[in-house]
């Protein structure tokens, strides 16, 4: 490895590392993903009540839920910097696709985190029963970055604009039916009466080159959000 | 700064608009008056096909116009760029509406009529309104930053980050719904249900309909630049 790259990887690293102290220090955002998580799920079981559920329910719900609860806390990202008014000082230091980086790994960490949440409470409450764990898990992932690509992008653009909060999800939602439809579709196939990894190949790609085409837009992009 | 925004050749847009009417007439008459074979079921309703398809194909159109201008407007910063990578939007959302509408209305009475259902989840309508939430998104956006250029490069990063996205979009809904239209999977592609007198007017309407997005494009483009023109000279704000 040349010395470019690994004076590029550090600084991602840097930038994650701070986000991730930072986050330690507080607890805000994965306190506040955590009680989103369980109240929404709850608030679903309550409203379904004891009805059985089917398949495709419950994989709706599921990523309804971690779509909402990715809207609601993965926009922390850039605006506590504009708050703390750290953008200028990161914005001398690092460059652009650092901060990026930096950023995405910590909220794809942090969608990673919600979603172990989410599923092991779906299973649970809901009584889900998981026939392939590692098609359920391959998808969790890949959709995870998938998400966490967009909404980080996303969380940067509207930490510039007047009116930061609820502008996200509205930003954020049509860009991510192709996702959502897909996800959904994979984790059904993980559940019972699903087709398992065959059935799922299809799914897997499209989310795959969701996620990819994502970042790479994304990283392109970042520079003309970042920088003034 | 007006000198940054380029002077129009009003000559060139008189004659395309004129153009555009007359061609426009032309495919009203050809579309109402001109006989079509009666195929059960859709009957005269065949005649939405002059309609529905050339919006729904400009709807498109403005959408890659819009996009186009964004990435320009990356590259070049030039205000111009903005203005017309908005007014495509409007301009876009117009028809996607208006394609939306005929498209309900005509499955309401064809395809799923006796059920009541207007809306039916087919792949075309989601996808024309997921496009349609985010063009609302990319207004919503806007009107969210007060500073132009800061808007301009905001706006258009949202609008290329959406186009990427959407063929996503276009692999995905076809593999998840069942569609009714035609060329979907195990349905007759279209030239092969289409009697040739409707083709004889359709293939005119969809150019009548990307006539019309243009002018009423260049139009908005222009009163927009107008605008700003005026008000530049009005109140002679120090750029910030």
């Amino acid at each position: 490895m040349t010395d470019a790259v690994i004076a590029w990887l550090s600084g991602a690293w840097a930038v994650f590392e701070k986000d991730a102290r930072l986050e330690l220090r507080s607890r805000y955002a994965i306190n506040m993903l955590l009680m989103f998580v369980l109240a929404s799920l709850l608030l679903v079981t309550f409203g379904i009540g004891q009805e059985p559920v089917s398949t495709r329910v419950q994989a709706a719900l599921l990523w309804v839920v971690m779509l909402f609860s990715a809207a609601v806390g993965l926009g922390r990202a850039f605006i506590s910097e504009e708050e703390r008014g750290t953008v200028l000082l990161l914005r001398l230091n690092t460059r652009g696709s650092m901060v990026y980086a930096g950023k995405l790994l910590f909220n794809f960490l942090l969608v990673l985190g919600l979603n172990l949440v989410a599923i092991s409470a779906f299973l649970v409450l809901l009584g889900v029963e998981v026939r392939v764990p590692g098609l359920l898990a391959l998808t969790v992932v890949l959709g995870g970055l998938g998400l966490s690509g967009a909404t980080t992008l996303l969380a940067a653009l509207i930490a510039r604009t007047a009116n930061r909060g609820p502008l996200l999800p509205v930003l954020l939602f049509p860009l991510l039916v192709p996702l959502l439809l897909s996800a959904v579709s994979a984790t059904r196939h993980a559940l019972p009466d699903g087709g398992g990894w065959p059935a799922a190949s299809g799914e897997l790609l499209t989310l795959t080159g969701f996620a990819g085409t994502v970042i790479t837009a994304a990283v392109l992009l970042f520079d003309y959000v970042w920088y003034d | 700064m007006p000198g940054a925004l380029p002077d129009i050749d009003l000559r060139r847009y008189r004659w395309i608009r004129n153009g555009v009417v007359v061609w426009m007439t032309a495919v009203l008459l050809g579309a109402f008056l001109l006989d079509i074979p009666r195929i059960n079921i859709l009957e005269h309703t065949a005649r939405n096909l002059y309609f529905h398809v050339p919006m729904w194909f400009t709807m498109m159109a403005a959408f890659f116009v819009s996009a186009y201008h964004s990435f320009r407007y990356l590259q070049t910063e030039a205000p111009v760029r903005d203005v017309r990578a908005e007014q495509a939007a409007v301009v876009g959302a117009l028809f996607g509406i208006l394609g939306l509408l005929t498209g309900m209305m005509w499955a309401r009475f064809t395809w799923y009529v006796g059920t009541g259902k207007w809306w039916n989840f087919d792949p075309k309508q989601t996808m024309a309104a997921v496009q349609l939430l985010i063009y609302g998104a990319y207004f919503v956006l806007r009107s969210s930053i007060e500073e132009p250029r800061k808007r301009a490069r905001i706006a258009a990063v949202y609008n290329l980050f959406a186009a990427v996205t959407l063929p996503f979009l276009l692999y995905v809904l076809p593999r998840q719904m069942e569609s009714l239209h035609p060329g979907a999977e195990g349905n007759p592609a279209f030239s092969d249900i289409t009697h040739p007198i409707m083709r004889l007017v359709f293939y005119p309407a969809c150019i009548g309909f990307i006539g019309l997005f243009w002018v009423l494009y260049t139009q908005r483009v222009r009163m927009t630049l107008v605008r700003k023109r005026l008000q530049d000279h009005l109140d002679p704000e120090p750029a910030l």
